[in-house]
């Protein structure tokens, strides 16, 4: 996705030194920061919001650019060098084995520092005595040097520059190999450190190892990871448990830190990779030829039968021809068989039951293939709404909010909750089509679960489905309008709220869906009623005692009446709803 | 070892190679038609280790060596369908000093490969089978494994 590499530069400021995490200044907490009213009647949900992104983000990851990245490794380095007193390089090497970690370093070296220096080629002292001649042969090309132009690792085995620099060179191009690099001698094990390296190779050589140092402090070390999203140069590292894995970086690319697919809550990981699997699978395609082919009676290929008489030829070279009803010989057929678009012989046979047990196989295949298709599709056609709304979200910051600054003379930290109405899209979007996974995988019979499981579905859709309208279509005239307009600041409101209000039936979705739809048990019969009654009256279940899943509840320790009309959670003094201005029944 | 260090490297070999070698081995760089000397490739022969099955054979053994020698290994061939388990179909020895993912250094020597393979010989590696001939009667059939040894060894007798 190109526009995530311009997206960064948003987030990048106020991301990194943001001690809350992501998820607040993803969510911003000024969504009616405008809006005085607004502001005092928020007041306490504000606060149920902040705890509820506290205790989910806190500080679960750290995003490192190249620059954080390398002054880690270099502080990691310089630790074990000080405290080991050895030289940088050799540190490199052993931080290196030991995936990075300073203190299995300092562990496995205070247990038996020379079984760590045999067993990484850190030696002491010379190997080999070399003779006081005034000239060396080198031992890789043989030729005779003087003593200035050879160079040894800590072994002593005496080899030219040139011979040096080519042996480097090889190994650096062979790949990270390089990084464990041992001196050219068959029978020796010391190590050559980046020391050696820096003084016998080319600068593009030097950047090249530099680059596998680094690339290594990521991919070695267990807490790290680079972020999956192409072209993006970031990496993670995760210090929280294992309850809450959503990474977000500062690409704005959302992952799950355990199995490195894009983030996916609430579904689980394992879900995740099954569906992957079933979308790529030839098991599909399997499945599809099962359902709306017949293999050749001869050949056995696959034949699907799109038009035309039963009277089938194969194509060459089988070029059997037979009844696609009975699958017999053509040669047995014709007007006494019943003609050319039917087959007595089948139907006899079928009345006998004969064709029983494949015509049902290939029923259920039928079935099963649309049954997925139904899945697939509704995910697929969020995953492209995501998409597009990314797009959207990003021409908003590029061109739109500059346009619409000028034109409602409002600075454009006002304008934030439009693009903040955008990110909840695009993250709505992401957990919406996630759902349909969990909808495939959601056993059939658990009826009560699957009713109140679509119950949630549908309700966070409708609402997302609004708030998309709003943000993309209300908001055209006030950029096509000459100058500030009045309905703009209700278009505020309105955009605002409805942005709070779509969050929140998402946040319940995912809980619920979090907690194994366990909800059900309890409240199946009340869940099963308020589904009927349709979209509008949502509220019902908010204000009756048996409550339609958790955002009434959410809603109710808040203090809050949720609108019947339009959803809008309104504090309790309120007597009319803030949105739509229907009486509070 | 830029551009055109093989063959300086080889010309080396070369030398040391005639101011000492062990007995019975013989190592020396192709002589064209014209009477050209092609230092890339080598014949050598390799003789079988005394009071083993392979004593009395002195197997021929074709070094092939790339401009990138010394940082790849050369590439050695006994003739094709050598009966070894370590030995490929095509002849060439698979041998973990000559992999240049794993065992090999630039600083091994031609004399240290002869020797390492003629090591080979009678010392095979199960764990590394390069044909199906040679791996399954070393493993199964060591009594006819001994007797194929040897009459190979008697396939190859001494040239002079």
């Amino acid at each position: 996705m190109d526009s995530e590499d311009d997206m960064h530069d948003a987030n990048d400021v106020e991301s990194m030194d943001d001690d809350e995490g992501f998820y607040s200044d993803e969510m911003g907490m000024d969504y009616y920061g405008s809006d005085d009213d607004v502001d005092v009647d928020f007041g306490e949900d504000n606060e149920g919001i902040k705890r509820i992104e506290a205790s989910r983000a806190e500080n679960n990851f750290i995003i490192l650019k190249e620059s954080d990245i390398k002054q880690r490794q270099e502080e990691d380095i310089t630790s074990v060098s000080t405290v080991l007193s050895i030289s940088r390089a050799a540190s490199s090497i052993l931080l290196r084995y030991y995936n990075w970690s300073v203190s299995e370093v300092h562990e496995a070296w205070f247990a038996d520092e020379d079984k760590v220096r045999k067993t990484f080629g850190l030696l002491k002292k010379p190997v080999i005595q070399l003779p006081s001649s005034r000239e060396l042969t080198c031992g890789i090309c043989f030729e005779a040097f003087h003593r200035g132009s050879i160079r040894s690792a800590a072994c002593g085995h005496p080899f030219c520059c040139a011979c040096w620099e080519g042996y480097i060179r090889t190994s650096i191009s062979d790949g990270p190999g390089c990084l464990i690099l041992r001196c050219p001698d068959p029978s020796c094990g010391a190590a050559v450190g980046q020391d050696m390296i820096t003084m016998l190779v080319s600068d593009e050589d030097n950047r090249k190892y530099s680059q596998y140092l680094l690339r290594s402090y990521i991919e070695d070390n267990k807490k790290t990871k680079w972020c999956p999203a192409p072209g993006c140069e970031y990496a993670v590292n995760f210090v929280g448990d294992d309850e809450n894995y959503d990474v977000s970086c500062l690409c704005s690319y959302g992952f799950c830190w355990n199995c490195t697919e894009e983030a996916h809550r609430p579904v689980d990981c394992s879900t995740v990779s099954k569906w992957i699997m079933k979308n790529s699978a030839e098991s599909e395609n399997m499945n599809w030829i099962l359902a709306n082919s017949k293999p050749c009676p001869k050949c056995k290929r696959p034949i699907e039968k799109n038009q035309g008489c039963m009277h089938m030829t194969c194509t060459p070279p089988c070029k059997f021809e037979f009844c696609w009803l009975c699958l017999g010989a053509w040669s047995d057929h014709g007007e006494r068989t019943g003609g050319f678009y039917a087959c007595n012989r089948y139907e006899a046979a079928k009345q006998e039951g004969v064709y029983d047990e494949t015509e049902r196989r290939r029923e259920m295949a039928k079935n099963s293939l649309e049954r997925y298709t139904h899945y697939y599709e509704r995910w697929a056609s969020n995953q492209l709404s995501r998409q597009k709304a990314l797009a959207d979200l990003h021409q908003m910051r590029t061109v739109h909010m500059e346009k619409l600054s000028d034109i409602q003379r409002e600075p454009e930290s006002q304008l934030k909750f439009i693009t903040d109405a955008w990110q909840q899209i695009v993250e709505c979007r992401r957990v919406l089509k996630w759902t349909y996974a969990y909808g495939y995988y959601l056993p059939e019979q658990e009826h009560a679960k699957r009713q109140f499981f679509e119950y949630l579905q549908g309700e966070a859709e409708s609402g997302l489905e609004r708030l998309h309208q709003c943000a993309e279509k209300e908001l055209q005239q006030f950029l096509s309008a000459d100058g500030p307009s009045k309905e703009f600041i209700d278009f505020h409101t309105k955009l605002a709220g409805l942005t709070g209000v779509t969050k929140n039936y998402f946040e319940n979705l995912v809980s619920a869906l979090e907690n194994g739809l366990s909800d059900v048990d309890s409240q199946a019969a009340c869940s099963g009623s308020s589904s009927k009654n349709g979209g509008s009256s949502k509220a019902k279940g908010g204000k009756g005692k048996g409550r339609a899943g958790g955002s009434s509840k959410n809603i109710d320790s808040a203090g809050m009446w949720t609108c019947e009309y339009c959803t809008y959670a309104n504090s309790k003094q309120s007597t009319t709803c803030h949105m739509c201005h229907h009486q509070r029944r | 070892m830029s551009g055109g260090i093989a063959r300086g490297r080889l010309a080396e070999e070369r030398k040391a190679w005639r101011k000492n070698h062990p007995h019975g081995f013989v190592a020396k760089p192709e002589t064209g038609p014209d009477g050209a000397i092609d230092l890339m490739i080598w014949q050598c022969i390799i003789p079988g280790k005394s009071s083993t099955d392979w004593e009395g054979g002195y197997f021929p053994l074709t070094l092939h060596f790339s401009e990138d020698y010394p940082s790849k290994p050369p590439k050695c061939k006994f003739p094709q369908g050598f009966f070894h388990p370590n030995v490929y179909p095509s002849g060439t020895v698979c041998l973990s000093i000559l992999n240049e993912d794993s065992g090999w250094r630039p600083a091994i020597t031609v004399k240290q490969i002869l020797v390492g393979i003629q090591d080979l010989l009678d010392q095979p590696n199960p764990a590394d089978p390069a044909q199906t001939d040679g791996y399954q009667l070393f493993i199964q059939e060591p009594a006819e494994y001994k007797r194929r040894v040897r009459q190979q060894a008697k396939q190859y007798p001494p040239v002079l």
